[in-house]
């Protein structure tokens, strides 16, 4: 299936639908695929082990059964979607996996991925949930854990060397994230949200090389494009948690509008922010996850000390994001039961309306038979705005 | 003449009406089944009729409601949001607040004075808050849904009833009756909590005067008064409030065709 012909948005599109393909043939050919879930995880470490990193994605077209055997329908959907598939053998190349402590349903949920994957290698990422001087000590020390547990399984050491080249690898990936992003900057949109967010998707479930490479494939083959898919309508900023089914941006942009940007996990959360050179890798990376990546499940202390200053320090990445891609409006997806976003729509209402984005909030059930009813409420909100 | 239609396919109900220049022609409903394009062919077919004319007289269909894409011979298709809007403020102009009482959900908007939409809200995914409430609860008290409202206005027990979704309200009036109570203070009392739980809806969205409500749910009286009384105003209901989003889409069709029509005419005026 490795068709050395098949390039650019077709390989994606085949990897989409295939999701894990390539990690299969690689595991195969004995390479140690090692799985993690959110955006919380140091992919530099996996990837200076010489494994490799893999994002496991969910599938709104999988009835979740055997997972609710372990985990009760009160985790969110989403992680019992992963853990479901898992379970039912979707990803069987896995050699390890990494879970974070970034929400409830990953901190509960990680014995019971730990006992009934039973697989060789399996790390549970002890990340502080709160931006303090502290934090960084604690995490720098908990990365070098991470990094040696990675070591007794793979048996080398991993060098600083190591972890600055998978960081240079991994920035280089980012920075064509965001050329790719460069593409919806126009007023009709060269690339569509869909396309490039299946992009972004495959690229976090291949070889860091390969993935490099995919990029490049989709910017030359974007680059010659001679007709847009845009639609010239409403620009709209997708905002939420891992949103890894594109049906929200297919029924958006069937609608006539443009998906332009995002704030979610397998796009901007993700590829945005890149880790430091020049500083003690191990540094970087805590810097990086610590403090770059914005999420709900980090409490940041409210330094301005008033609602106003507070919501402009903690959301004013999405006013910045809405202003460079020229968003007309903002649609935030939350998951039923996603206790981070769940907490922090009332603040991220008022931010919005403290910026004047039009924001229509939804709430999904990650499953594909709950997605159409969404379509109503988009349409409404798309006739309001544009 | 310059015949405009609009048609609406409800998750439950669907309804047509015929418009000639603002002039009312003809109006049908029927229930909406399972096939929704055999459904708007019929709505057609029994409108043309109702006014005498052929296919080709019609200049301009637009289709609204859950099943509007299924509308096959439609020019456009705009959300029932949007449709209810313009009839509300074309036949009320102070009203700012809607609710409407719908099959599948029940929906609360703000407009403007020109019938422009600015804000909305929906129920639950469910159907809890939304009139198929009643329509389940005339079936379990094995009351005429046309009677409810006024039933429920004989009421003479307060009753707690604090149930929101419609599967769960079912079981919960089967016990009450198991526990003796009248049908109609029963009435009365899920009339009050579907109505607290449309308001608080409205609440959330912040009420501004006038204030009317719309759908098939506003036929009855007992909601009316409810509503009424929670907001502290009187409530404007259409004549036929299920018709509201049907006349609607016809006024969008009759708005969108004088559009054209200028356009056509005074191509260098628009200019």
């Amino acid at each position: 299936m490795n068709d050395k012909k098949v390039k650019g948005l077709s390989k994606v599109e085949n990897y989409y639908q295939h999701y894990g393909l390539r990690a299969g043939e690689l595991n195969k050919e004995g390479e140690k695929v090692i799985g993690y879930i959110c955006s919380f995880v140091p992919v530099e470490i996996i990837t200076a082990a010489g494994c490799i990193p893999f994002r496991i994605k969910g599938d709104v077209h999988e009835p979740i059964t055997k997972g609710d055997n372990l985990m009760e329908t009160i985790v969110c959907p989403l992680v019992r979607s992963y853990f479901d598939l898992c379970l039912k053998g979707r990803y069987d190349f896995l050699s390890g996996i990494v879970i974070p402590h970034a929400c409830d349903s990953m901190v509960r949920g990680y014995s019971a991925w730990n006992y009934s994957l039973d697989l060789p290698y399996s790390y549970f990422l002890n990340i502080p949930s709160v931006v303090k001087e502290s934090s960084f000590e604690f995490f720098n020390a908990e990365l070098n854990n991470y990094r040696r547990g990675l070591e007794r399984f793979v048996g080398k050491e991993i060098s600083d060397d190591d972890i600055a080249g998978a960081i240079r690898l991994h920035n280089n990936n980012r920075e064509k994230a965001k050329a790719l992003y460069e593409f919806t900057k126009p007023e009709v949109p060269l690339i569509s949200g869909t396309e490039l967010r299946k992009v972004l998707a495959v690229g976090l479930s291949l070889p860091i090389s390969e993935s490099n490479q995919l990029f490049d494939e989709v910017l030359t083959e974007i680059k010659e494009r001679k007709a847009s898919p845009g639609k010239k309508g409403p620009r709209i900023l997708i905002d939420g948690a891992c949103i890894d089914n594109y049906s929200i941006m297919e029924i958006v942009e069937g609608l006539e509008a443009d998906v332009v940007t995002d704030t979610v996990c397998t796009g901007t959360r993700d590829y945005w922010p890149e880790a430091d050179t020049g500083i003690d890798p191990i540094d970087a990376l805590a810097i990086r996850y610590l403090d770059k990546i914005n999420c709900p499940k980090t409490y940041r202390e409210n330094r301005p000390g008033t609602f106003e200053g507070d919501i402009a320090d903690r959301f004013g990445d999405i006013g910045a994001r809405a202003e460079e891609f020229n968003v007309d409006g903002a649609i935030l997806l939350v998951y039923k039961f996603c206790d981070p976003f769940g907490f922090e729509v009332p603040a991220r209402k008022a931010y919005y309306e403290s910026v004047g984005i039009p924001l229509l909030c939804l709430e999904s059930e990650y499953s594909a038979g709950t997605i159409g009813q969404l379509k109503t409420r988009i349409q409404a909100f798309l006739e309001m705005i544009g | 003449m310059s015949y405009c239609l609009g048609i609406d396919i409800g998750s439950a109900y669907s309804k047509g009406v015929l418009m000639d220049d603002r002039e009312l022609r003809a109006s049908y409903y029927c229930l909406s089944g399972g096939d929704f394009r055999l459904t708007a062919d019929k709505i057609k077919k029994e409108l043309l009729s109702q006014a005498d004319i052929t296919s080709k007289d019609i200049s301009r269909t637009v289709a609204t409601g859950y099943g509007s894409k299924m509308v096959a011979f439609a020019d456009k298709e705009i959300t029932d949001i949007s449709c209810h809007s313009k009839a509300i403020s074309t036949l009320f102009p102070s009203v700012k607040t809607i609710v409407d009482f719908g099959d599948l959900y029940s929906k609360v908007f703000l407009i403007d004075g020109k019938g422009n939409l600015l804000n909305f809200l929906l129920s639950g995914k469910c159907a809890g808050g939304s009139a198929r409430v009643l329509k389940v609860m005339a079936k379990v008290l094995q009351v005429n849904i046309e009677n409810l409202g006024d039933l429920s206005f004989k009421a003479k027990k307060d009753i707690e009833f604090n149930t929101g979704c419609a599967v769960f309200a079912e079981s919960e009036v089967i016990s009450r009756v198991a526990e003796g109570f009248a049908k109609e203070d029963l009435l009365a009392a899920i009339h009050k909590a579907l109505s607290a739980q449309c308001y608080s809806l409205a609440e959330r969205l912040g009420i501004e005067r006038d204030f009317a409500l719309t759908g098939g749910g506003a036929r009855n009286k007992g909601l009316i008064k409810a509503m009424g009384d929670l907001a502290g105003m009187d409530v404007h209901v259409p004549d036929a409030p299920h018709m509201t989003a049907a006349l609607g889409a016809a006024i969008l069709a009759d708005e969108a065709l004088k559009r054209l029509e200028v356009r056509g005419q005074n191509f260098f005026v628009d200019k």
